[in-house]
């Protein structure tokens, strides 16, 4: 069984986006800011991380740094607000993650991404 | 210094003499006197005296009911000693009534003296300042001794009638008391409020992880159908009647819902929407814009807005003329926003004046509904608030309106000088030829700001009289700047004019403005 990280500090979010990929039959963990989501990709080696921008304590730019260098082959989703500066998600893309899905957002076509990122 | 003491030991052998006479005179001589004057004192500190009757008496002097009280010794009877030298007189005059010979004894410190030893004892102490003579009868009302014992001794009544009579002392002591008082009630209600807001934490964290998982189920188990036809039992299973009744519940869950539509896209937007109606929460919102705080009025009309509530614009089009800015400014939004028939009546009859955030906010919801709806913007015209009018013109020029131009050459004649800038610069916008002739008009007014808006948009809808009359006020005109504008507009209209006009003049003046406007670098300085 594949294994998903996601990290989002909006529970709501982070409940539907769990509930929809559990449906696909992955296993999803969830983390709420960016300090549990370093010391829980280390802990996991998540086959796929889904990571907001804006978090708590540590950015999710810090956490693509950081994955890319603990476990580069891990594929990244950055769920993200437009609102965002465009820089962010620039950045977020050259740090090499697979794919960007903007708020709002449909669970269902992330589900999609998600599995044709894993295939 | 001999002098000094020379003097003093003559002012005593003058004052010791007088005293000494002073003395003789207060105390008299002779015996009868000297009782009298004991009598007189009543009582002399020290001195007393005693009755001696010799022998063995018929009279029954000893017995314990006789008004004597005498003691029997050897000799005779010997009364008590009498330190109340009335009483003695008393009792002297008892035994004179019953002609009982008898011998008064006086007694200095308890020991028996003769009447001269006596004298001379109280003549020491009244030198010495230990015993001061009582000229005549006491008057006990003036003598404060005898009033102060009869007066009650009552420390307490004593110390609270000071305590109040010091205002000072008072008044501090009740600034202090007051101050503890306070800081006492303050304390109690910061631990009251912070028991309550700590509370209230806990449960709104209860509450929202209680709707995290039926919302979910909801939205991922059920279509938009299904939804829609759920029945109250079917509701009451993912939300229980006894939490949809506390308010802190309702609350969370239309922040939960509204949360989750501001993030979410497709049907599930839908399903949001049909939910908070299903579940009665469009109710809540409209009740809550009633509120007396205008913030939670804000949100209402927020709830309104995000939840596309159609059914409660009504309700909303009472608060587009609120007191208050940001309610007025939200229910302005929601009807641009909501509203099918976008009438902008609502908006014509506002009183208060548009801010320039309030226009930006209006327009940037008036550019996104205008494709889709009949905006009748015209009726903006026929405001009576200056600053509506002022926005209507703007929108004619911002969405591209030209067939609103016909409707502003129809007012342009007759309104104030700041809307016929806004006018001008619409036309400008428009490319509006054939209103040259309002152009001109402007162009000739005595008002600096209209006469500049004017030549800037006769550089694009002027025609030849616009050109000559550009060039009438550049030869008038005296302000650098003023000219610069002139002939901007001129340059702007007929290019072979301005050449011909700025090579036939060589003012150096009119060189620079020439050079300047021609440099292709300095265009937009």
């Amino acid at each position: 069984m594949k294994k998903i990280l996601i990290i989002e500090d909006d529970k709501l979010i982070s409940s539907l986006v769990q509930f929809r990929l559990k449906k696909d039959g992955y296993e999803t963990h969830l983390v709420a800011d960016g300090n549990e989501g370093i010391l829980a990709i280390d802990a996991l080696i998540p086959d796929l991380i889904i990571t907001d921008v804006m978090m708590p304590f540590r950015s999710g730019i810090e956490i693509i740094h950081h994955a890319k260098q603990s476990q580069p082959d891990t594929p990244i989703i950055v769920l993200s607000s437009l609102g965002e500066e465009e820089q962010v998600v620039l950045e977020a893309f050259n740090l090499g993650v697979a794919d960007f899905v903007p708020k709002p957002f449909n669970p269902n076509e992330l589900a999609i991404r998600v599995k044709r990122i894993l295939k | 210094m001999a002098k000094s003491l020379c003097r003093i030991v003559i002012s005593l052998l003058f004052f010791l003499p007088g005293f000494a006479s002073a003395l003789q005179d207060t105390i008299p001589e002779d015996s009868a006197g000297f009782r009298d004057f004991l009598v007189l004192q009543k009582e002399v500190p020290g001195l007393g005296a005693r009755f001696f009757v010799a022998g063995t008496r018929t009279l029954d002097l000893n017995t314990p009911d006789s008004a004597y009280g005498f003691a029997q010794v050897d000799s005779g009877y010997l009364s008590p000693i009498y330190i109340d030298f009335l009483q003695a007189a008393e009792l002297e005059g008892l035994l004179l009534s019953d002609s009982v010979p008898y011998r008064l004894d006086y007694m200095v410190l308890s020991e028996p003296a003769s009447a001269a030893a006596a004298r001379e004892f109280v003549a020491g102490r009244i030198r010495s300042g230990d015993y001061l003579v009582k000229t005549g009868p006491e008057d006990e009302v003036e003598d404060l001794v005898a009033l102060a014992s009869n007066t009650r001794y009552a420390p307490v009544e004593k110390f609270r009638l000071k305590f109040v009579s010091d205002y000072r002392l008072f008044g501090v002591t009740l600034t202090i008391v007051f101050f503890f008082l306070v800081a006492i009630i303050m304390i109690t209600s910061m631990l009251i409020m912070k028991a309550g807001k700590n509370k209230r934490e806990n449960l709104q964290k209860e509450y929202s992880r209680l709707i995290v998982d039926p919302l979910t189920t909801l939205l991922f188990e059920k279509d938009l159908g299904e939804i829609q036809a759920m029945d109250q039992s079917e509701l009451d299973s993912f939300f229980p009647k006894n939490l949809m009744a506390k308010p802190l519940y309702q609350h969370e869950l239309i922040d939960s819902i509204i949360g989750l539509n501001k993030k979410m896209k497709g049907d599930f937007k839908e399903k949001l929407k049909a939910l908070y109606k299903k579940l009665g929460l469009d109710k809540l919102s409209v009740k809550m814009l009633h509120h007396k705080n205008w913030d939670m009025a804000t949100m209402a009309l927020v709830q309104i807005n995000e939840m596309d509530l159609v059914e409660a614009l009504p309700e909303v089009k009472k608060f587009t003329n609120s007191k208050n800015f940001h309610v007025r400014s939200m229910a302005v939004s929601t009807l641009l926003n909501l509203s099918e028939k976008v009438d902008l009546v609502f908006l014509r009859d506002q009183t208060y004046p548009l801010s320039h955030w309030q226009q930006m906010n209006y327009l940037r919801i008036i550019r996104f509904v205008s494709p889709q709806k009949d905006l009748k913007l015209g009726i903006l015209f026929d405001s009576k608030n200056r600053s509506i009018r002022l926005f209507g013109i703007k929108l004619v020029r911002i969405l591209g309106r030209v067939d609103m131009i016909e409707k502003l050459s129809a007012l342009a004649g007759g309104v104030s000088d700041e809307e016929k800038i806004e006018i001008l610069e619409t036309y400008a916008a428009l490319g509006a030829y054939m209103e040259s002739a309002f152009v001109n008009e402007c162009l000739r007014s005595e008002n600096p700001s209209l006469s500049l808006a004017a030549a800037k948009a006769a550089a694009v809808v002027g025609d030849a009289e616009s050109a000559e009359i550009l060039l009438e006020l550049v030869q008038s005109e005296t302000v650098f700047r003023n000219k610069l504008a002139y002939l901007k507009g001129l340059y702007g209209l007929d290019a072979a004019r301005f050449a011909e006009f700025t090579s036939s003049d060589s003012h150096p003046e009119l060189q620079d403005i020439r050079d300047h406007i021609l440099d292709p670098m300095l265009q937009n300085v």
